[in-house]
């Protein structure tokens, strides 16, 4: 009979229960769509970052990651792609020479990261040529061809087939240079990575730098889940091939600003979480005040005819759950459907795209938020509807019950 | 059952520069199966006097004695067993909860002793049969005159086989033939159940009714009459 009560008394006043679960759930819906989007917008960045730049795993001798001048190159480099193609899981595996240089056209010039690559090996460890808008990727017969990003053919003025000069330092520290064609336009979906790379095919530049060697090994995965248990193998033929100078790091290490995101996605989206749902208990509160308080009389008769503390207590609280867990409930179903409608037919961004694209987000996000999240949100409303009742409970409890039976209402 | 009020005095707001007594010394016994009215103006103690009786108010002195239990002494908790066992009450507003049915609103003080659901609903229909009101007790107060909820208190109050039943004012929001109907109920059952009736009022048509009269003014009994035998104290 309490749940029976209970459940009468949150729709007593059915406009007072229903403005409070209409705030819920339109609060809910922002908070669930905000956690979506946040989740998709880290997720799209660390997807993309894998996907046309950083792979899996990255090797490099170790004085490159401190200065990346041509002298630090990767002793075995073909040796050690060779045996990392051999292992289980593996996608692919790319060597690359990489020089920091100017590439300039008859209209502009500036400042790239020159990747010489086989574009064979290439297309299985990043998407880049797949990403190609015009033209094609690198050939594999012709003179010197070079894929350069859209933004930066714009900003020089280039067209397929147009010739561009790039310049950097060779094997003696010499200025060096040549005339590279234009072979296609990529677009990723990070613009920053896009106006600071070039690829070349490394059989050019090795020529032009007369430096034989590579300076890093780039492994992709088939899988990308559990990328930890593969890292000991990794390391081991690493270190069996380049000894001491071969430094094997993840996606997260190459891009500790993208780990650091995703390491505290979990956190802001709590911060997220609680702050909603702290306010949405002070409005428990107010709503329990009001409904407890204008019912002193009541509980005062209750007690009169036997009904103990406990029960009052457990009857409060009881409606405070009720309105928390329908309001939780309903806010959460409709935030997932929508999360489900968006994640599947996703979302645009429209003009932020432009800005969020230097950081690799794409256009068009598709918000994902996991169960568990639900699960705890669901759990923080419920909590926190209960705690919201303790208070109006506590004075009502306190009351003894000739004071409670002389209120007016 | 016999209940024994000795010297029993509230005062509030002891410690102040302006205590008020709102029962003064007060001794009086009833015995079971009485139908006691106890008469007096607004603001004379009817009220508070019940209320200690009740066990719902702490006396400032004196005692309470229910068959030799002193309900006085006993702890909150206590008390709450022994009012939800004990006292029926019936209260001026009638106070019936607005969002449960007639039926429920008498089964739910028996499911607080813990009866069986199919016993709470055997008694609920008896009392509302009792009273009249079988064929409304799938009714919300709400929907039921001020004389029906009264009358649904009535079955309410004695649903848990009480000792005794307080009822405060009972009559003082209802019409004259309302008040006759709810009189004629309270009495069939007082003496059916054999159930004691306390009940403050200022009511003549309740007075009239009484056996006995309890006149209580500024805090003190100034007469106690079996109706047609003076026990003035």
């Amino acid at each position: 009979m309490i749940v029976t009560l209970a459940w009468r008394n949150v729709w007593r006043n059915k406009l007072r229960s229903s403005i409070m679960v209409a705030a819920m759930v339109f609060g809910l819906l922002g908070v669930v769509l905000m956690v979506g989007f946040i989740q998709a917008m880290t997720e799209s960045m660390i997807e993309n970052a894998i996907k046309y730049q950083t792979a899996h795993f990255q090797v490099h001798n170790p004085d490159f990651l401190i200065n990346e001048e041509l002298a630090a190159w990767l002793p075995g480099a073909d040796d050690m792609a060779n045996r990392l193609r051999e292992m289980e899981g593996v996608g692919g595996v790319a060597v690359r020479q990489v020089i920091d240089g100017m590439v300039s056209s008859a209209a502009s010039n500036r400042g790239v990261r020159i990747n010489g690559v086989d574009m064979a090996e290439e297309v299985k460890v990043t998407d880049v040529a797949q990403s190609i808008i015009e033209g094609e990727p690198l050939p594999e017969e012709g003179r010197n061809p070079v894929m350069v990003s859209k933004r930066s053919g714009e900003k020089l003025n280039l067209r397929i087939g147009s010739k561009v000069v790039l310049t950097f330092s060779d094997v003696n520290g010499e200025v060096s240079g040549a005339a590279f064609r234009v072979s296609g336009f990529f677009d990723t979906p990070s613009s920053g990575f896009d106006e600071a790379n070039v690829f070349v095919r490394r059989s050019d530049l090795v020529k032009y730098t007369g430096l034989e060697e590579a300076h890093e090994v780039v492994i992709r995965f088939t899988d990308g889940e559990n990328l930890e248990q593969h890292r000991p193998t990794v390391e081991g033929i690493v270190g069996d091939v380049g000894g001491e100078r071969g430094k094997v790091r993840d996606w997260g290490e190459v891009q500790p600003l993208l780990a650091a995101m995703m390491g505290s996605l979990d956190i802001s989206n709590m911060i997220t979480i609680v702050i909603f749902v702290l306010a949405m208990g002070f409005g428990i509160v107010n709503v329990m005040l009001m409904s407890v308080f204008e019912r002193t009389r009541e509980f005062g008769v209750l007690i009169s005819v036997g009904m103990t503390g406990k029960k009052v207590l457990g009857l409060i609280v009881l409606e405070s759950l009720m309105l928390g867990g329908v309001g939780g409930l309903l806010g959460l179903v409709v935030g997932m459907i929508l999360i489900t409608i968006t994640g599947k037919l996703g979302m645009p961004i429209g003009a932020v795209a432009e800005g969020m694209g230097f950081y690799g987000v794409d256009t068009v996000l598709y918000p994902r938020v996991p169960i568990s999240t639900y699960l705890i949100m669901m759990a923080m409303i419920l909590l926190t509807s209960l705690l919201a009742s303790l208070y109006p409970a506590r004075q009502i409890l306190k009351k003894r019950p000739s004071e409670a039976l002389a209120e007016k209402h | 059952m016999t209940i024994q009020i000795e010297r029993l005095t509230k005062i509030y707001n002891p410690d102040t520069d302006f205590p008020i007594t709102a029962v003064g010394d007060v001794t009086v016994e009833i015995g079971q199966g009485e139908f006691v009215a106890v008469m007096g103006p607004s603001g004379s103690g009817k009220t508070t006097l019940l209320n200690m009786l009740g066990g719902i108010d702490r006396p400032t002195s004196g005692r309470v004695l229910i068959d030799g239990e002193d309900i006085t002494a006993l702890e909150d908790k206590e008390l709450i067993g022994f009012r939800r066992d004990n006292i029926g009450f019936i209260f001026q507003d009638f106070s019936l909860l607005p969002v449960l049915t007639a039926k429920e609103n008498v089964e739910f003080v028996m499911q607080l002793q813990g009866r069986s659901q199919r016993e709470c609903e055997a008694r609920a229909m008896e009392l509302l049969t009792e009273v009249g009101l079988g064929d409304r007790a799938d009714n919300v107060p709400g929907k039921l005159s001020g004389g029906q909820q009264q009358r649904v208190a009535v079955a309410r109050a004695l649903a848990p086989k009480p000792r005794f039943v307080l009822a405060d004012e009972p009559t003082a929001n209802l019409d004259a033939a309302t008040t006759r109907g709810l009189l004629d109920i309270m009495q069939r059952l007082n003496e059916k159940e054999g159930t004691t009736f306390i009940f403050s009022t200022h009511d003549p048509r309740v007075i009239g009714r009484a056996r006995r009269v309890i006149v209580f003014e500024d805090g003190k009994i100034t007469e106690d009459r079996v109706q047609g035998e003076d026990r003035t104290e």
